[in-house]
């Protein structure tokens, strides 16, 4: 049982960068250890999975890539499993704002399911295998909604979610801040760039 | 800490209202616990990063949602201590007085049981005690009120430039009225400008339950208990009381809160599911709910959002507050965009976007992906400016929240909620694009676009009324059925306006609090 006692009086009253433990860090496994890493540092390491199927993951990289370019280098896969894995109330995927309902691994993995059968049918194979140039009418197809065949969740509601979990690692992190020369200005600094 | 079996009242929900009524009550002497089913929430907690700040939102049991234009759901709850109220933007304007009447003035809609006189004194306290910035005489559209304790706060170049599109109208423009310090005041410091207020405010600025009403109330004796997830209001002796309230703690185990008064301040959506889910006793129908109204006139503003470059210039986007910096409210007349078009427009102007995030840079254009997103990215980040005009939502019958057939903790059903706009406030926010996209063509913005409506704030289903037929509760959030429930919130509202909720919010809690203090269980 979990009492709230006061206003804890330790909020900073200016920027001053307190770090929090372990923000930005998931926990995977890597050769049977467990880990605190960053979702670039797990790709890296290919860390193993927890929801998604090395083919769900291989997709889900090059879906996330041909979105929004450097996703793949970041760890997208690994971000949205360590995400899927966690309690609802714990994951930082945008899916929670899209009202698409938990489970949330069961959305994922059958937009990517959906994604691959229609490259099939329209490209001649899987997802990975077609260059983004190729892949480029397939997507567009997507947020309008026309793509086919699709048998899955709503086009625009997957391509939104992936579209924008790789846009938090490549555009949303404090290096990607730099990077643009966008200044980051935490009040609360977190502890590590994903 | 050892909870009592009984308290004089028991609050559920701890967000906004929650707080409020909490820290008043408890500071009259009555004994208080609050239930909340999320994290119990600190100041040092809010990490500034849109990515962290998915924590902040609903982590419960899922909310349908569905409808034609389905409502936000995800984006707009809270989960936690502070509620929606710490993810919130602290955008502050009042109600006008016509939103009181609209029924009487155009027979659409429906009418508050009070008045904006009524409500004015409450609207003046709330400022004075959590510090608003902004500037009353600019605000030439402003009901009467006390001016603000505090100074507009600053602007930055993106505010700047897309005021120049509505002087080049004749349009007025005026800084945004926030509940954002621009000095310091009361022990809390003035804002940074970093623009993080979306991941929640840790350095106190801005004006969430965690720096207003909750210090209060836990100083006041109030206890919280977080990880408290409730199922159901308790019947009493009669169809008329209420004993307390059922629900299920963080270790999973079912309990019971029994207390003389019963405050239900959850969410706009919460509330009403409980209600609804509560049909021990007599109340087979739901508690609270012999109108058959419970749920009902679920209402939500929708946005039109107007984009445009402004290439050769630095708009410090990044920069500012998420709410807004100016706004302009020249068309909140109900009939004053023609056109088929019924209900108010409020506009706001450049609220600072991150790179990320539904509300962020690389939104603005969801269809660009590939060498084209990273292309409009390095442009949009220093030169893209944005400004979001918020249409009255029509209290509509049919727009609810309802039980759904999924069931979340000891097998309550799940809420689902119903929302289509009507024709006339879709047309609301149609002429406001095209306005928009005038307003920021003549303020010189290169290549504007409109992005596609949505929908934000969330209101009714638990309306307030003169009659038990056509009403949830009276004025003062009483149930007409049940003599010691109380509900609070946006949900009480007969009707939304084009104005942020939580101003309104906190000034009926306090009319409400402190009558309920006064005239206990009379």
């Amino acid at each position: 049982m979990q009492i709230e006692q006061a206003f804890d009086g330790l909020a900073p009253n200016r920027r001053t960068l307190l770090k929090s433990a372990a923000f930005g860090l998931f926990a995977f496994k890597v050769a049977g250890a467990d880990m605190l890493l960053s979702p670039a540092e797990a790709r890296a390491r290919r860390a193993a999975l927890s929801k998604l199927s090395a083919e769900d993951a291989a997709r889900l990289e090059a879906f996330g890539e041909a979105l929004v370019p450097g996703a793949r280098a970041a760890g997208l896969a690994h971000f949205v499993d360590a995400n899927l894995a966690r309690p609802h109330g714990e994951s930082l995927l945008t899916v929670r704002y899209l009202d698409v309902l938990p489970p949330h691994h069961t959305f994922y993995k059958a937009g990517l399911a959906a994604l691959d059968a229609a490259s099939r049918a329209v490209l001649g194979g899987p997802f990975e295998g077609v260059s983004a140039a190729a892949a480029r009418p397939l997507i567009a197809a997507m947020l309008p909604g026309t793509i086919a065949p699709w048998t899955g969740p709503p086009p625009a509601l997957f391509y939104l979610a992936v579209r924008s979990d790789a846009a938090d690692l490549v555009y949303g992190t404090r290096a990607a801040f730099a990077r643009m020369q966008v200044p980051y200005m935490a009040h609360i600094e977190p502890a590590t760039d994903w | 800490m050892k909870l009592p079996e009984r308290t004089d009242a028991v609050i559920v929900g701890a967000g906004a209202a929650g707080n409020l009524y909490a820290a008043v009550l408890a500071e009259s002497g009555k004994s208080v616990l609050v239930l909340d089913p999320g994290p119990a929430w600190k100041s040092a907690d809010l990490i500034s990063s849109s990515i962290w700040s998915r924590r902040l939102r609903w982590g419960g049991p899922a909310i349908e949602s569905t409808g034609r234009h389905a409502f936000g759901a995800g984006f707009n709850t809270g989960w936690g201590t502070g509620g929606a109220a710490l993810h919130h933007y602290g955008t502050w304007p009042r109600l006008m007085p016509s939103d009181f009447t609209m029924k009487a003035d155009f027979g659409k809609g429906l009418d508050w049981p009070i008045s904006y006189d009524d409500l004015r004194p409450f609207y003046d306290r709330i400022q004075e005690e959590v510090g608003l910035s902004g500037d009353a005489e600019a605000e030439v559209w402003r009901p009467a009120g006390a001016p603000y304790p505090l100074p507009p706060l600053q602007q930055f170049a993106q505010a700047r430039l897309l005021a120049r599109g509505f002087h080049a109208l004749d349009m007025k423009t005026a800084p945004s009225p926030m509940a954002i310090l621009s000095q310091d005041y009361k022990g809390r410091p003035a804002c940074l400008y970093d623009g993080w207020c979306d991941a929640g405010c840790p350095t106190g600025a801005l004006a969430n339950p965690l720096v207003t009403f909750h210090p209060r109330a836990v100083k006041a004796g109030a206890r919280f208990l977080n990880g408290a997830h409730v199922t159901q209001l308790v019947p009493g002796k009669t169809a008329r009381t209420a004993a307390g309230v059922e629900y299920i703690d963080s270790t999973g185990t079912r309990r019971t809160a029994l207390a003389d008064m019963v405050i239900l301040a959850a969410s706009t959506i919460a509330n009403p599911a409980i209600l609804l889910g509560s049909t021990g006793g007599d109340w087979s129908q739901g508690a609270g709910n012999s109108s058959g109204l419970v749920g009902r006139y679920f209402m939500t503003h929708s946005i039109a959002s107007v984009y445009g470059f402004f290439d050769g210039e630095e708009t410090e986007n990044y920069m500012g507050v998420t709410g807004a910096q100016a706004t302009n409210m020249d068309h909140y007349g109900k009939e004053s965009l023609g056109g088929g078009a019924f209900g108010s427009l409020q506009w706001q102007l450049a609220p600072t976007m991150k790179p990320n995030d539904l509300l962020g840079v690389a939104m603005a254009r969801a269809d660009l992906f590939g060498p084209e997103l990273t292309a409009f990215m390095d442009r949009a980040v220093h030169h893209l400016a944005v400004m979001f005009g918020f249409g009255e939502g029509l209290p509509l019958l049919e727009n609810r929240v309802e039980l759904s057939d999924r069931t979340g903790p000891g097998g309550v059903k799940t809420p689902r909620v119903v929302h289509t706009f009507a024709p006339e406030s879709v047309k609301v926010s149609q002429s406001a694009a095209q306005l928009g996209l005038k307003i920021i063509t003549a303020g010189g913005a290169a290549q504007p676009w409109a992005g596609p409506m949505a929908t934000a704030h969330m209101m009714g289903g638990t309306i307030m009324g003169s009659e038990a037929r056509t009403s949830v509760t009276d004025s003062f959030g009483r149930s007409h059925d049940i003599d010691n429930l109380i509900i609070a919130g946006p949900g009480l509202f007969p009707t939304a306006g084009a104005m942020n909720p939580n101003f309104t919010n906190h000034a009926l809690a306090l009319r409400g609090a402190e009558h309920a203090a006064a005239r206990w269980l009379s």
